[in-house]
Formats: structure tokens, sequence, C-alpha cells
């Protein structure tokens, strides 16, 4: 009789809904509601979302917190047993370790004097981050999903962390804060599919774009960004890029330091992966560094007398370092040289930037010196 | 000398104790072996098991529905896209138990199967409306093939052990 009671007709016709058939429906369509409302990305639904997340913070924290204080016990209580072997391993280790010490310094003393002669700018970890300022945060959260690789830091605004800080680890980096809470902040993973990081090679200096997959090492993508900027530097470049080779951040776009290690690159099929440092080992701890992006010039003028921003100016701007300052007013008015009966064929491959280059003072052309490779 | 077998409601109960595992446990730093299949998805099972066990009312979507939405929270994503799917689970799966007249073993895996195909395509429409075009729902195609391989396993503790015993959801009263 219960199970009758719970039961709906539905008027108009003799089938019968279920209630929880129906509220099962009602909440499915609240659901797509619910998304359709969160594609805005309004702030209140952001707030939620920063509150939701220092709320799990807190529970993850509780939660993992016996699991954290018993973690490795049992091997520590293991190696006991066997600790004079292992002083004697260590022991031999560190003998050889002190040889190969010796040839490492020889060998960075050697490359110091290689980079002064040539004047090599150094590669600084992290180049225009704030590493003296970064912030040490445990993680107490991870994304758990099969869609997002995200995760969850205990420092958040009270600790000064704000979005699109870097995240790294001893080893490397880990991804940017994408979302700051009071007391927490979430990271985005460098292997999450949202992920475009702009990367190059250590060695071969070759530039590439990193795509994050979240389930397989990420891909390294160089055809696309070649065909964006399609330089023949570049072209070489993705041709030299070797296998092992240390992928570091390059810093072009302006939303991660230059110099930051990101992994080192395999061979997968016909395109390149990147195997993540920061994945050499569980991530626990990560280092949050200060780094505000560099805003574009359009973002923030500054008050210049210079030309203004046409093609024909550009040139004297580039030029303007190298070539006698032009003159604010012509002190000779040009004449007009006599015509001539046959005028000399012009060069073909003739640069604007000569053309600009050439001395006020000289006599005036034949004919308006106008660039013509204009575009 | 028989075993009694336990009862309807600690199956249920330990069938929602697994799945509050299985969405709070992977969200835990505490090593990647939670974070494998079947875990993330293992509310899968019991979205199904409640609805082919006949739980008609209001309690199993509206469970169903807070977990969901719990793992919108811990998974960073926007709310919505969990309870969606873990829905869908439950109506595919109360669709199936009225089409099974005899459910039996083979019947409930074919069925639990046919389940996570069509969360796969509602995952698939949903998620980029969601999370962006650049999604892949090729990580829960995978996390809910070994979820419906390992069905059988924990069919238990969401339906009666002997599926001649329990009730008959497509049976006409």
């Amino acid at each position: 009789m219960a199970r009758r009671r719970s039961v709906v007709r539905r008027a108009g016709s003799g089938r019968r809904i279920a209630p929880g058939v129906l509220l099962a429906i009602v909440l499915v369509i609240g659901g797509l509601g619910l998304i359709i409302t969160q594609m805005t990305r309004s702030p209140a639904g952001q707030a939620a979302q920063q509150a939701g997340d220092g709320a799990a913070a807190a529970a993850g924290r509780v939660a993992t917190g016996p699991a954290r204080a018993g973690e490795g016990f049992l091997e520590r209580l293991a190696s006991m047993w066997g600790a004079s072997e292992r002083i004697e391993q260590l022991e031999r280790e560190n003998r050889e370790l002190h040889a190969w010490r010796e040839l490492a310094e020889r060998l960075a003393e050697r490359n110091a004097r290689y980079e002064a002669l040539l004047r090599m700018p150094g590669d600084a970890f992290g180049e225009g981050a704030d590493i003296s300022n970064s912030i040490a945060a445990q993680l107490v959260l991870d994304s758990g999903g099969p869609f997002t690789r995200t995760l969850v830091a205990n420092a958040g605004a009270d600790h000064g962390v704000r979005v699109g800080y870097i995240a790294v680890n001893e080893n490397g980096l880990i991804g940017r804060v994408v979302s700051v809470g009071q007391r927490s902040a979430r990271i985005l993973m460098v292997d999450d599919y949202n992920s475009r990081i702009p990367v190059m090679g250590e060695a071969s200096r070759v530039r590439a774009v990193l795509a994050g997959q979240a389930t397989r090492p990420p891909d390294l993508y160089t055809a696309p960004f070649q065909m964006q900027a399609p330089r023949l530097d570049f072209i070489v470049g993705a041709q030299s890029l070797r296998e092992g080779e240390r992928i570091i951040t390059s810093g072009d776009g302006g939303l991660f330091p230059r110099g930051i290690p990101v992994g080192v690159a395999r061979r997968s099929g016909d395109g390149w992966r990147v195997a993540l440092a920061a994945s050499q080992q569980p991530i626990d701890f990560v280092r949050i560094l200060p780094y505000v992006g560099i805003e574009r010039p359009e973002d923030a003028p500054v008050a210049d007398d210079g030309p203004p921003l046409t093609a024909a100016s550009s040139f004297s701007s580039i030029g303007r370092e190298t070539m006698a300052p032009p003159p604010t007013a012509p002190t000779v008015m040009p004449t007009q040289p006599p015509p001539r009966r046959e005028p000399a064929p012009r060069p073909q491959a003739q640069t604007p930037s000569v053309e600009v280059a050439a001395p006020p003072a000289s006599p005036a052309p034949a004919e308006p010196s106008q660039p013509e490779q204009q575009e | 000398m028989s075993s009694r077998a336990p009862s309807r409601r600690v199956l249920r109960a330990w069938g929602l104790a697994l799945a509050l595992a299985s969405v709070v446990l992977p969200a835990l730093p505490l090593g990647s072996l939670f974070a494998q299949p079947p875990l993330p998805l293992a509310v899968l099972w019991a979205a199904y098991g409640w609805a082919a066990e006949d739980e008609s009312g209001w309690r199993a979507p509206l469970t169903l529905a807070v977990l969901g939405l719990l793992h919108d929270q811990l998974a960073g994503g926007p709310y919505g896209l969990f309870p969606v799917l873990y829905l869908a689970a439950y109506l595919v799966g109360r669709g199936a138990a009225v089409v099974m007249s005899a459910p039996n073993l083979i019947s409930l895996w074919g069925g639990f199967i046919f389940t996570t195909a069509v969360t796969i395509a509602v995952a698939a429409l949903v998620a980029p409306l969601a999370l962006g075009d650049n999604v892949s729902v090729l990580p829960y195609a995978e996390a809910a093939t070994i979820t419906a391989v390992l069905f059988p396993l924990v069919r238990p503790l969401y339906m009666s052990t002997s599926a001649s015993m329990r009730p008959q959801p497509g049976l006409r009263r």
C-alpha cells in the first residue's frame, strides 16, 4: 500500500511516474541550469567555489592528519635493522660523490669562463619571480575527478597568495594559482587539459607550447607555435630538439617567469612529450612564487614623446639608437635636382631602414623617399 | 547450518559508505592508490544499484545529487556536472529495471554496462558545456569502463545477494 501511495499518477494518461524518477528529472534539469549559469563565471559563483574550497581544505587537513603523522613510520622502523649496512653504503657513495663534485666544480668553472667570454646572460631560476618572498604551503586536496587536474594548498589570501602566482616544488613546475580563498588556493596543474605553457629546450632553445592532457604526459606542441610565428629559427629549432633535453619555461606570454624547470623531453611517436620533473615523487609541499604577469604596453601606457605608432615611424624607432637623430626642422630647403636623362635602376631589395638612415643634410633624391615596403 | 544474508538496510549503509568514500578518498592527497579507477566513479554503482533495486523514493536521487555536488566541489569544477552524470545513471538504471522482467547477474551486468555507456555519452555532451571545449572525456570513459568491469564484485552491496529472492523490479504488480 505504501508503494502505491508513493506513486503519483500523471494527469491525462494511465502511466505512473515514481516520485524518485520525477525528482531525478527535476534535479538533472536543475544541474544543467546550474552549469549554464556558471558558464559566465560570475563573482557570486566563484565566491561560493572559494568558500567551498576553504571548507574542503580544512576538512582535508583534518582527514589527512593521521595519515601524515604515520607516514613512513613502518619504513623507518624497518630501516633500523639494517642501519650499519646502510651507513657503510652511504659512506661508499659519499666517497664516490666527492670525486664527482670536484669534476663538476671544474666543469662549472670552465663553463662560467666560456659564458663570460661569450657574454651570455645567465639563466636564473624563475627569472622575474619574487623567489625570496615565496610562500610555502602544504597540499590538502586533490581534484579527485576524471576531468580536471587541480590541487588545493593550505595557503590563501591571508598568507599573501594571489591569482597568477606560480607553484613549484623542489623538482620543478607544478602549476599556477587560479583561485584563492582566505586560507586556501587552488592550483591548476600543468597536465590539466586547460594548461598551455610556453616552454623551450634549455640547450636547443626550441620554443614550444606545453599542452596538458590530464591522463598522460603532456604533449609538446611545436607546430602550432611555428604556424603562429613562422620564423626560420623556430623551424630549425624544432628539428634540433633532443631526446632527454631539459624543458624550462620560456617566459613567452608573460604568465610564467622564464627558466623554471618543467621536465625532460621524450619522443613519443611523431610528437614530443614531457616527463614532468615535479611528478618524480608525490607532491606534498609546494612553494608559491609571487609573480604577476607582464602586462601589455597598451594596458599601462607611459607618456612618450616618440614618433607616432605608424609603419614609417616604427622604422625610425628601431634605428633610433644606432643613427643620428633626425633634425627637428629642415635646415635647408631641398632643392630640385636637375632632371636626369637616364635614371639609374633602383635596387630591387631596398630595405626601408636604409632610406631612413640616409643623412638628412644630403641632397634630396630624385624621387620622394617614401618607404615602399609598408604593410 | 545456513548463514543469514545481511539485511537490506545494512547493505544500503555499506553502499552509501562506499559511494561517499569513492568521492572523498581520491580527493585526499594520500597517494595515487585511491585516485585509480574505479574509485572516482564508484558512485555509478550506487546509482545503478539503487535504481535497479527499486529505490523509487526521494532518498536515492537526493543522495546522488548531494554526492555529485560534493564531487564537483572537490574537483574544483562548476557545480552540476557530477549530479547530472549520477542522476543520468539513476534514470537509466530505473529504465533498465523496468525493462528487465527477470534480472539475473548477466542481465544486471549488461544493464550497468549500458548505463555507463549512456553516462559517457552524457559526459561527452555536458562536460564541454561545463569545462570548455578542450576537456577530454577519455579519462571518464576509462574510469567508467573499469567500473563496469568490476560491477559483479560489488553487486551484493547494492542489491540483494540472490536475484530470485529480491523483488523483481520489472514484474507487473
